[in-house]
């Protein structure tokens, strides 16, 4: 591969991903190289199950605190412990999916590797797409067999019936959630190497999104303002629709679920433009405070 | 020690938007538990005459002095090792000095969470509490004990973070423990078997039992109060002595393996 030496030359190249290997063989490499690095710490994806299951522990004992260890929502009687479950963790899962992205940023940041990745001919853009494709696949792989003791232990979903076309449609909210998370982390990392703090920044946007999606208790207890504010995050409705599916028979036809499915749909591309929007911009500002030292 | 709690403090103040995250996400988890009471756990059957949430907001203010206090002398002694000033800190260095310096900053920082999240609690959320002149020496003490105590297992894991050189990611695991199973948002009857002996290992188990009976009960129950400070001292003379232990032990494994790059 041919490297050019001038910095105008390397800004073009970085610009208009000349000479550069395809995209393929870069989402390859950056999923082995990650692969490789997670590999050195075995203990960490150990702390992960105990994590998970002390979490789970959690939320199984507030709910036992519930009266009748019953809740009532959207026209459906559900188990606390299913109710509040079935909640935190569609809300812990992708939002540890977003958790990891950019703890990824942060760390190349810290480490001093992002300006070589940033400044390679492969492409910033190109490198996110590929960094947060990892990131997504591994959280929710990880996350899913973080869980799967928890399933073991707990007593969450005992006695519960779903239906195929339930399954289906929860299914299809899953899928829709991670999309929603896949653009969402490429927004914020695009702030991340703005502002440098991309731990900071996600953890307010987790801390909000537990908060507004009601993985605790149903939407009923809000105030009417702050219920109108909860539905800005398309997770409050995502979340309500996934326990309709659960728990009251919802299908792709019911109000909350495809109204949810629009939302995230809708919400995801609407980040996405957002992140091609500001894209160029952050970018040309990081050179011109010189934050990205090469440059 | 009053020179090292005073650059802790201004250290965290530089990372303002770091200490006022961690100040919004506890408002964020108070927010949460306020909203959960209005679903009306009783814990009239745990014995405990107060609403949910009054309980869980003594709980919770708590656990964000806790977890200062537990993740401070470590978390300190690896910065200082990551960012190369550990070496010339040995020079000086006091660990007892270091470690309730450190911790001290750590706790008058991370108190204005809990004043502020009160403060909230009563113009937002109706919560009003009230305390005697003879629950507050009560409720210092007990605030004091807890307070040692986590600085103590925070002392500890710093010995080994001298010893290997890094981090060991146990004390956010021993964090998430004690969240979990101290009885801060909900009461440790609630347990059986294997849960209750991890309860009845932590030290904030009994501090919470001691306080919750100084606060919300109507005649505070000595016995208790007694037994749970006897038990909270216990904890900090034995965890202190093995800390100095490893601590030096620590210390020394350095210098003999020129780990420390002054010696």
């Amino acid at each position: 591969m041919n490297f050019r030496q001038t910095p105008s030359n390397v800004t073009q190249q970085f610009m208009h991903e000349n000479d550069s290997i395809s995209f393929y063989s870069g989402l390859k490499s950056v999923f082995l190289r990650n692969l490789k690095i997670l590999w050195q710490y075995k203990f960490t994806i150990i702390v992960g199950f105990v994590n998970t299951l002390i979490a789970a522990s959690l939320f199984y004992y507030i709910s036992l605190l519930v009266p009748q260890n019953t809740i009532t929502q959207d026209g459906y009687v559900a188990s606390s412990v299913s109710f509040i479950f079935a909640g935190a963790m569609i809300v812990d899962i992708s939002t540890k999916i977003l958790m990891k992205s950019m703890n990824s940023f942060t760390s190349e940041m810290r480490q001093g590797t992002f300006e070589t990745l940033s400044c390679s001919p492969f492409g910033l853009k190109r490198y996110f797409l590929s960094e947060i494709s990892f990131e997504v696949v591994y959280g929710l792989i990880i996350s899913i067999m973080n869980y799967i003791p928890v399933f073991l232990i707990f007593p969450l979903f005992v006695g519960l019936k779903i239906s195929w076309s339930s399954l289906l449609t929860l299914l299809l909210l899953l899928i829709c959630i991670l999309i929603f998370f896949f653009s969402l982390s490429l927004l914020v990392a695009n702030f991340t190497i703005l502002v440098k703090r991309g731990r900071e920044i996600s953890m307010v946007v987790v801390g909000l999104i537990h908060l507004l999606s009601g993985s605790l208790f149903p939407l009923d207890l809000f105030p009417q303002w702050l219920r109108v504010i909860a539905y800005f995050s398309p997770m409050t409705i995502a979340v309500r629709a996934c326990r309709l599916c659960l728990f009251g028979d919802g299908i792709i036809t019911s109000d909350i679920v495809w109204i949810a499915i629009v939302a995230l749909l809708l919400g995801s591309v609407l980040i996405i433009f957002l992140f091609n929007f500001t894209y160029k911009k952050i970018y040309n500002r990081i050179r011109e405070k010189g934050t990205v030292h090469e440059f | 020690m009053y020179a090292i709690a005073a650059v802790k403090v201004k250290m965290s103040l530089s990372y303002k938007s770091s200490y006022l995250i961690v100040l919004f996400l506890n408002l964020v988890t108070i927010t949460m538990y306020f909203f959960f009471s209005k679903l009306n756990p009783d814990l009239e059957i745990f014995g405990i005459s107060a609403s949910y949430f009054e309980f869980v907001f003594i709980g919770l203010a708590l656990q964000f002095i806790v977890g200062t206090s537990l993740a401070t002398v470590n978390g300190s002694i690896y910065n200082e090792i990551v960012s190369g000033t550990w070496s010339s800190l040995l020079l000086h260095f006091n660990f007892a000095e270091y470690a309730i310096g450190t911790t001290l900053a750590g706790t008058f920082l991370a108190s204005f969470s809990i004043f502020i999240s009160l403060g909230i609690s009563y113009a937002f959320f109706g919560f009003s509490l009230s305390v005697s002149g003879i629950q507050i020496p009560l409720i210092c003490l007990l605030f004091l004990l807890i307070l040692l105590s986590h600085m103590t297992i925070s002392m500890i894991f710093a010995a080994f973070t001298i010893y290997y050189q890094k981090n060991s990611g146990i004390v956010p695991l021993l964090y998430q423990l004690t969240k979990t199973f101290s009885g801060i948002v909900f009461p440790i009857a609630l347990l059986s078997g294997f849960p209750t002996v991890v309860a009845r290992s932590l030290p904030l188990t009994y501090g919470l039992e001691a306080l919750h009976n100084v606060i919300l009960s109507e005649n505070i129950q000595w016995e208790i109060i007694q037994r749970n400070s006897l038990v909270l001292a216990g904890f900090i003379i034995s965890l202190g002595i093995l800390s100095f232990i490893f601590v030096s032990k620590s210390i020394k494994h350095s210098k003999k393996h020129n780990k420390v790059d002054w010696y």
